[in-house]
């Protein structure tokens, strides 16, 4: 029997990012955790889940390992389609990615994803991150977007300083409509903590899991607006110890991002 | 460019209202940032068609093609196929106010906004249109972090589509390209592209300008003289960008006969009418990664970007300029530069990393 104690917190991401697909979809993954949580998936209950590569990939076989980004020549091994950005974009535009597997610096009450600059403005940033890459196509049109982020009262605001990824706006109905994107939009967020959905109605974020031993009031602590909370919150599900035998020596054998330090800036 | 028509981001932004009004002026003071695409069908048109030798060193290509102020379109994707051997020599012959476009990379914008940051007198660069400046998994940049934080660069942000089409629509002879990305985020009020109701559908819909860079720099892994090339695993943006260019600089791991070309000429990603210099150079892209040929250097990339962490840090730019002038200034050719910067066997172990993905040369 697992105990939370032996879990990290980017174990315990990618295994709730791993829940949270389904089978016979396609997935659009950005670097790191989101590739991790596929490949768990790919290996338990998403057999037939294939992913995409923004590089240009469909379908690659990850036999070589884990590829260390999405540009990574490993993420092309044994693919079924290998072309360029446009081409999986616009199967995206299309319609054929059904989940966007993001990460990013802040998000707020509606889902929007902030990735662009951290503190300052955005003309003077007191840290200017990459920028969109792609990010901002993935969340405007693969149909669900998925985000991973640290719980952290700084990261979980009311409002982003900068909308890099869209989500549902300002949370009105039609904002996504309004904004000529496609897809969806926010559909979970995922930390090591909690794990959150939307509110079909208000568009707002709610609380549908918590960590064992949490409460739905310390995730509430975290976070910098009012949660809406499920009515069938419950606790997240941990980990087996073959979903860390998979974790430690299939996906992320060498720990590149499930053995990083945590570092608090 | 004023449409008038704007998504609901308008009313909801929090990005600053001086920079949100910035922003539209330079919307509606729309240029190009190159030639229109009128000049860039200009200097199509008067190129000679035949299929000749192109064949050349990097260096003769570089004196041939760079000019102060031009625009620069960078080719690979973040670490993969990044046309470093041609951004070295770009370094080394110099240019100024130079404009980068690109989707997503790492190191060839890094190498060249430190080479600006040690001697601006030789090169610089004074805006770039983009995606993702940055190393993935090795971190941010810190130049891009330095030179932004201090409004030492104009920045213009898309996403990686949006920037991939704007090369495409370039490649296409057309001057702007619709999308469904950028509306309703914050790049809708700050990017150059506009939101219009579409004529048919009655839909906002966000275009965005086509992109002509006046140079195309790319590594592939393999072209004939005349310039067809075959790229194996990610295309990135390179035949876009390639094409969208009033002209290319390709750089090939290796060059291959017409005839291989014309066996398989399904296997032809990019036509030799859009490449104006072909230049053979193994290890052209090092420290990044060509499939099927070497995997990422990772050591070097984390050993160049403490150097610039060092300089955002401290502002001390010693260690910086030893690097340039030992590796780029002090080497005559992309092959010196090689032999003393990596040791042979690590070059042994980078090939066998990624050299058993199956390509084909012949």
């Amino acid at each position: 029997m697992v105990s939370i104690a032996d879990v990290n917190p980017y174990e315990m991401i990618a295994y709730t990012g791993s829940r949270v697909l389904e089978d016979n979809t396609i997935i659009f993954v950005g670097t790191g955790l989101p590739i991790i949580a596929a490949m768990h998936a790919q290996l338990t209950h998403a057999p037939n889940a294939n992913l995409i590569f923004e590089a240009g990939s469909l379908a690659s076989i990850l036999e070589q390992g884990m590829p260390m980004s999405v540009g990574d020549t490993r993420a092309f091994r044994k693919a079924v389609f290998a072309k360029g950005l446009c081409a999986v974009f616009e199967l995206t535009q299309r319609g054929y990615s059904d989940y966007a597997f993001i990460g990013g610096a802040q998000v707020d009450i509606y889902g929007n994803i902030c990735s662009t600059f951290e503190g300052g403005t955005y003309a003077k940033p007191r840290v200017r991150f990459p920028g969109s890459g792609g990010a901002g196509a993935m969340a405007a049109n693969c149909e669900k977007t998925i985000a991973i982020m640290a719980l952290e009262k700084r990261r979980f605001v009311k409002q982003v300083d900068f909308i890099t990824s869209i989500g549902f706006g300002d949370g009105s109905p039609d904002y996504r409509e309004k904004a000529g994107v496609m897809g969806s939009g926010p559909y979970r967020v995922i930390t090591n903590q909690a794990l959150f959905g939307f509110d079909k109605d208000t568009r707002r974020m709610m609380l549908l899991e918590y960590l064992p031993g949490k409460s739905p009031e310390a995730i509430q602590d975290l976070v910098d607006f009012e949660l809406l909370i499920a009515p069938d919150v419950k606790e997240m599900a941990i980990p087996t110890e073959h979903d860390l035998m998979l974790l430690q020596t299939k996906c992320d054998p060498e720990g590149f991002f499930l053995k990083r330090k945590i570092v608090d800036k | 460019m004023e449409t008038g028509v704007n998504s609901k981001i308008i009313g909801w932004t929090k990005v600053e209202k001086e920079v949100v009004e910035k922003a539209a002026a330079r919307k509606r003071n729309f240029e190009y940032w190159g030639p229109t695409p009128r000049e860039a069908r200009k200097i199509a048109v008067g190129k000679k068609k035949g299929l000749s030798d192109k064949r050349m060193t990097i260096k003769d290509a570089v004196d041939k093609y760079l000019k102060d102020g031009i625009n620069i379109g960078v080719g690979g994707f973040v670490n993969t196929r990044v046309p470093t051997a041609l951004m070295w020599n770009i370094i080394k012959k110099g240019a100024k106010n130079l404009t980068l476009s690109f989707q997503s990379n790492s190191i060839c914008n890094e190498w060249i906004a430190g080479a600006m940051l040690c001697y601006p007198e030789h090169i610089s660069i004074k805006r770039a249109e983009l995606a993702w400046w940055g190393y993935e998994i090795i971190g941010i940049a810190p130049l891009l972090r330095y030179l932004a934080g201090n409004e030492l660069i104009e920045l213009d942000d898309y996403t990686n589509y949006g920037m991939s089409v704007r090369f495409k629509a370039g490649a296409m002879g057309l001057p702007f390209i619709p999308v469904r990305d950028h509306g309703g985020s914050d790049m809708e009020l700050v990017n150059r592209g506009v939101m219009m109701k579409c004529p048919f559908s009655g839909d906002n819909t966000y275009l965005v300008p086509a992109c002509n860079p006046d140079l195309g720099i790319i590594h592939v892994t393999a072209a004939d003289m005349h310039g067809n090339a075959r790229i194996f695993g990610a295309l990135c943006t390179c035949p876009e960008i390639a094409q969208a260019a009033g002209h290319t600089i390709m750089s090939c791991e290796t060059i291959i006969d017409n005839m291989a070309i014309r066996r398989y000429p399904n296997l032809t990603e990019i036509p030799y009418p859009v490449i104006d210099a072909v230049c053979e150079q193994q290890f052209g892209a090092w420290p990044g990664a060509v499939y099927g040929q070497y995997w990422f250097d990772m050591e070097h990339f984390l050993y160049f970007r403490s150097l610039c962490d060092e300089f955002r840090k401290t502002g001390s730019k010693s260690k910086l300029k030893a690097y340039y002038d030992e590796y780029f200034f002090g080497c005559d050719t992309w092959d010196d530069f090689i032999a003393k910067i990596v040791p042979h066997k690590k070059l042994t172990f980078l090939r066998k990393m990624d050299g058993q993905q199956p390509i084909i040369l012949s």
